[in-house]
């Protein structure tokens, strides 16, 4: 390998493998969704439109939410090691992971129970879990404690993150503002795409209140477009001018390098711009694609972030996890296959053509 | 009070790599974990004044450690002789202690059973300690050029006491604030 090669790949390598793959950032985008719908919903029907009837509304937002924590938490199981033993994450009150799993819990009861508590007997096939509309006494308790907690989880994904300070990208005070606004504007553009898509007949009333719902929803996404691609163009760009070797080594990936592409045209450009342009317009068909949009700005946001996982390297770390990378363990995995260890002589031919 | 250290002379260390290949060897490491990596071995400098500089390295068994509050488990754990180890019966392989350490000390191996993984690290050969009480990590004792010294950093008559006392030392990402409990002994020809 010539050198100028050896200083290509050295250039991108990660320093040991990437630790969190793909599960997280779909539990980060999937859990933040969840917890935004569920404190919105929380908000608007207690807070900004009280006295409404927004029940029949919400049941769609809501039942989404409850699928987006449920299947965050799923792939946040199956990223573990043991995945049988995740009730252990519960036990200590300093890790952070521990109070994201106590907030994930409240939201997913509180909103199951709220649920249970609204559901109609005219939904098809689950229509027999009306029998649980006992619950539904004490709606306003289970839906405060799922909003509550949604705010919660929608703080915890970017501060579970930022409290990581081996990670330059990721330390920053700006990421669980990022965070937070992000799953905010996904659980705006989740709530007006399935707002009162349940089965079931609403009054008059209750689709007019849901239609202010939609305006005002339309104008805090707008309103939340704008804030996020400001947060996240001054965080890129500061850590890219002002960063330490770390972070701008990150920034430099995301601005001109490997992530560029998904950084310019999806997140910043389909992700942000085009997405405001349409909620701007005012179309109600470019509202739907908008929303369609939002949502997958805010997927790929989670993937990239949780993707800048560099690390400072130690003193000659690079060079030593690059030989490990590309001749020792290629080399160390094959002879340990059984069946085919090596004579000394073939060990020494080996090695010559692996360098 | 008991506080273990370790001491690394760069001056000495040769990068042999037989640091490593002990601890693999009485820890029986998976082929994808090494707990103790020698990197560097650079070569630096302008000819006729070239030499390599090796740092080797280990869990650096801070004071404040990152790795240790981090734990929503309580599997990662801080003796009160300052051992940070993993009690493996507790982890549940969430790798936030891996993401938590700026040294990168940490990993999972992939070449276990699924759902078997757990978060490895050094311990300073606490294992060894409790069957022979005042034994030295098993780096230290295969280290033939005496590059590694470890005792009790409390204790102001052990050999890394003195050592450290009368020695330029630095220690690694200290700006961290995670105090960590490893020092080196700067190369004669080093870039410090």
């Amino acid at each position: 390998m010539d050198m100028k090669q050896y200083q290509q790949e050295n250039a991108e390598i990660q320093y040991k493998h990437r630790y969190w793959g793909f599960q997280i950032a779909t539990y980060l985008f999937l859990g933040g969704l969840g917890g935004g719908i569920l404190f919105l919903s929380w908000v608007l029907t207690t807070f900004v439109f009280p006295g409404t009837s927004l029940v029949q509304a919400f049941m769609l937002p809501n039942f989404i939410a409850l699928l987006a924590i449920v299947l965050g938490l799923f792939f946040l199981v199956e990223e573990l090691g043991q995945p049988p033993v995740f009730y252990r994450a519960y036990v200590t009150a300093t890790s952070i992971i521990k109070w994201g799993a106590v907030l994930l819990t409240i939201a997913s009861f509180g909103d199951l129970f709220w649920l249970l508590g609204n559901w109609s007997p005219e939904v098809p096939i689950l229509g027999f879990l009306s029998v649980f509309n006992f619950l539904g006494g004490l709606s306003g308790l289970w839906l405060g404690a799922a909003g509550i907690a949604g705010f919660g989880i929608m703080v915890y994904t970017g501060v579970m993150l930022s409290t990581l300070k081996a990670h330059s990208f990721w330390s920053t005070p700006a990421l669980p503002i990022l965070f937070t606004t992000s799953a905010l504007s996904t659980a705006c553009a989740g709530i007006m795409l399935s707002l009162c898509g349940w089965p079931g007949v609403a009054a008059m009333s209750d689709l007019v209140a849901a239609h202010h719902v939609h305006e005002l929803l339309h104008v805090l996404d707008i309103i939340l477009g704008f804030a996020e691609l400001t947060i996240l163009l001054v965080m890129v760009l500061s850590f890219l001018g002002a960063g330490n070797r770390t972070q701008q080594r990150v920034a430099q990936r995301w601005v001109k390098g490997s992530y560029a592409g998904w950084f310019w045209i999806g997140m910043i450009g389909l992700g942000l711009v085009v997405p405001l342009i349409m909620n701007a317009s005012g179309n109600p068909a470019a509202g739907t694609i908008a929303c369609i949009l939002v949502l997958c700005g805010g997927c790929l946001l989670r993937f990239l972030c949780v993707w800048s996982d560099d690390r400072q390297p130690l003193e000659g770390e690079n060079k030593y996890y690059f030989r490990q990378k590309h001749a020792d363990m290629k080399f160390a995995t094959y002879y340990s296959k059984p069946g085919k260890e090596m004579e000394r002589g073939q060990t020494f031919e080996y090695i010559d053509n692996l360098y | 009070m008991t506080r273990y250290a370790m001491a690394i002379d760069q001056r000495r260390c040769i990068g042999c790599h037989s640091c490593s290949v002990a601890c693999r060897t009485w820890n029986e490491l998976p082929l994808d974990i090494i707990y103790n990596p020698v990197l560097g071995g650079v070569a630096e400098g302008t000819w006729p004044n070239v030499h390599r500089n090796y740092l080797p390295t280990l869990c650096m068994h801070c004071k404040n450690p990152e790795c240790v509050p981090c734990c929503p488990t309580g599997a990662s754990q801080q003796d009160p002789d300052g051992v940070v180890w993993v009690d493996y019966k507790k982890c549940m392989g969430c790798k936030v202690c891996v993401n938590a350490c700026p040294y990168g000390m940490r990993d999972t191996s992939h070449m276990v059973r699924r759902f078997d993984e757990f978060v490895r690290k050094c311990t300073f050969c606490k294992e060894r300690r409790e069957m022979e009480p005042g034994a030295d990590p098993y780096c230290v004792q295969t280290c033939h050029q005496k590059a590694r010294v470890f005792g009790d950093i409390d204790d102001p008559d052990s050999a890394i006491s003195k050592l450290i006392g009368r020695a330029d030392t630095f220690r690694l990402l200290e700006e961290l604030g995670t105090d960590p409990q490893i020092y080196y002994i700067p190369d004669l020809g080093g870039t410090r």
